[in-house]
């Protein structure tokens, strides 16, 4: 082990870096907010819509959690423009990263939906609240307090998977790093760098959600 | 006094020595190996398709298919040796090896210390695109999106060229970038004329070659002053050229015609 570092060639790069440590952030709250969108329509859907609404959801919940990401991702970039829908690298990674993550959002927030006790929703229903406001005030919000620790785990691990978008030529954090590497072969120091930036972003991400979860969701359980 | 006197005239040995030595072992190249029955080939193992090696552990590839007919038309045996790219050119000039048939690319600085063959296999990088994209030269490429593979030849090639306001996308290989130019995706990407000849199989028509890159000619090496091995070497190519013999290794190896900027070059 005489392996000299050498992080010139790392810092000499730097606002590659962070142009790609941006899009990687962009990419990740984006798909968080779409997805959760995404997550919280299909769960009402399937724990309250009519069975054809119930199918789709359940195909595109099983399609999804069943094939691997980077499968997916090469479909919509690759695949999708023979029938003439076409997005550019980085939008197809929100797409892509959308998709996904909503469909695991889906079934975690359909978990929630189904641990509110059903006399609460009759409780709703005797004062005389029209049906979306039973979901809105009764449903949902208790439902994602609930399931909070596992939604957001699940986008810690999506801010993660977002490093593979860079096989479609997304320019997110990956993608620089890779760049940065291949000019300077400085693939250790690049790779710690870049390693190092990620796991900020994860306990910055996770710290985040824990001020949200204060903010939105302290008040107190009746069960 | 005495020691410096010693050492000079040492010194003048041995330049005397080794010049001698080196044009001795070049003029008897040929004649040497006639008279050994074998020629000695230096050949890359780990740069395919061009050299390889087999399941049985044996070098492989277009150049050692080239060495071997070599070796066949000088009525001689062919003893094919690994060599890698940094140590290729001291085992010629060392004489562990008689030629080089190893991907080794025509430039002045090389043809300073060995003698090259006319080109018997190329790299030609292009950009290559959709019919109707117009890019006469480098300058056209603004605004414009343009496939390659991380870090490649042409990688490097078009980001040294392309002006401001040129959407470089890279990929991971060569194969995404061909992906994404079929799937409509960039109207344009840098690619060898292997890759070339590939899409154009499977999608004949529909693309052209805009400019080109970079060229890269590899040549057989002979140590210097190998007068007469090389000239054999050079009949062997033109031969080889003129029967089809060498296209059909590249179309082999390579799954595309020889490139034209070698096959019509024959000098």
């Amino acid at each position: 082990m005489n392996y000299e570092l050498n992080f010139a060639p790392v810092f000499a790069n730097f606002d590659h870096l962070i142009a790609g440590t941006l899009v990687t952030i962009q990419l990740s709250f984006g798909a968080m907010l779409l997805g959760t969108i995404v997550a919280v329509a299909c769960a009402a859907g399937k724990t309250g819509g009519p069975a054809p609404v119930r199918w789709l959801v359940d195909a595109y919940v099983e399609i999804i959690r069943n094939t691997p990401f980077l499968i997916q991702i090469f479909f919509i970039f690759f695949g999708l423009p023979a029938l003439g829908i076409r997005f550019s690298p980085n939008t197809a990674a929100l797409v892509a990263l959308t998709v996904n993550v909503g469909a695991y959002a889906t079934e975690i927030i359909r978990a929630g939906i189904e641990s509110i006790q059903r006399g609460q929703v009759e409780a709703g229903t005797a004062l005389g609240l029209k049906r979306i406001q039973i979901f809105r005030y009764i449903v949902i919000k208790p439902a994602l307090r609930t399931v909070y620790p596992a939604l957001t785990s699940q986008f810690i691990y999506l801010m993660l998977t977002s490093s593979v978008v860079s096989v479609i030529s997304a320019t997110d954090l990956a993608a620089a790093g890779n760049d940065i590497q291949s000019r300077t072969f400085a693939s250790f120091e690049v790779y710690l760098v870049i390693t190092g930036i990620y796991l900020v972003l994860s306990v910055a991400l996770s710290g985040l959600f824990s001020l949200v979860e204060r903010l939105a969701f302290n008040y107190p359980l009746s069960r | 006094m005495n020691i410096f006197r010693k050492v000079a005239a040492l010194a003048t040995a041995a330049t005397l020595f080794a010049g001698f030595g080196a044009a001795s072992a070049g003029a008897q190249t040929l004649e040497a190996v006639k008279s050994r029955g074998t020629i000695n080939v230096g050949m890359l193992v780990d740069f395919p398709p061009f050299g390889i090696l087999d399941t049985s552990g044996q070098p492989d590839g277009y150049d050692a298919d080239v060495a071997k007919l070599l070796a066949k038309d000088l009525g001689v045996d062919v003893n094919l040796v690994p060599v890698t790219g940094p140590n290729r050119i001291p085992y010629l000039l060392s004489g562990q090896v008689d030629v080089l048939v190893a991907s080794l690319g025509i430039t002045e600085e090389r043809a300073k210390q060995v003698d090259f063959s006319q080109p018997y296999a190329g790299i030609e990088i292009f950009l290559f695109g959709e019919k109707d994209v117009d890019v006469p030269d480098a300058a056209a490429l603004a605004g414009k999106n343009v496939g390659v593979a991380r870090a490649s030849t042409q990688d490097t090639a078009i980001t040294k060229i392309a002006p401001e306001g040129t959407n470089i996308q890279r990929f991971d290989d060569d194969a995404s970038a061909v992906q994404a130019l079929l799937s409509g995706q960039v109207p344009l990407i840098g690619a060898s004329n292997t890759v070339v000849a590939q899409v154009e199989t499977v999608r004949p028509e529909t693309y052209t070659t805009k400019f080109s890159l970079s060229q890269q000619r590899q040549g057989i090496a002979t140590r210097p002053g190998s007068t007469e091995l090389m000239a054999a070497v050079n009949d062997f190519l033109t031969k080889m050229k003129e029967d089809g013999q060498l296209n059909e290794l590249h179309q082999k190896w390579l799954d595309a015609p020889l490139p034209d900027f070698i096959a019509s070059t024959n000098n």
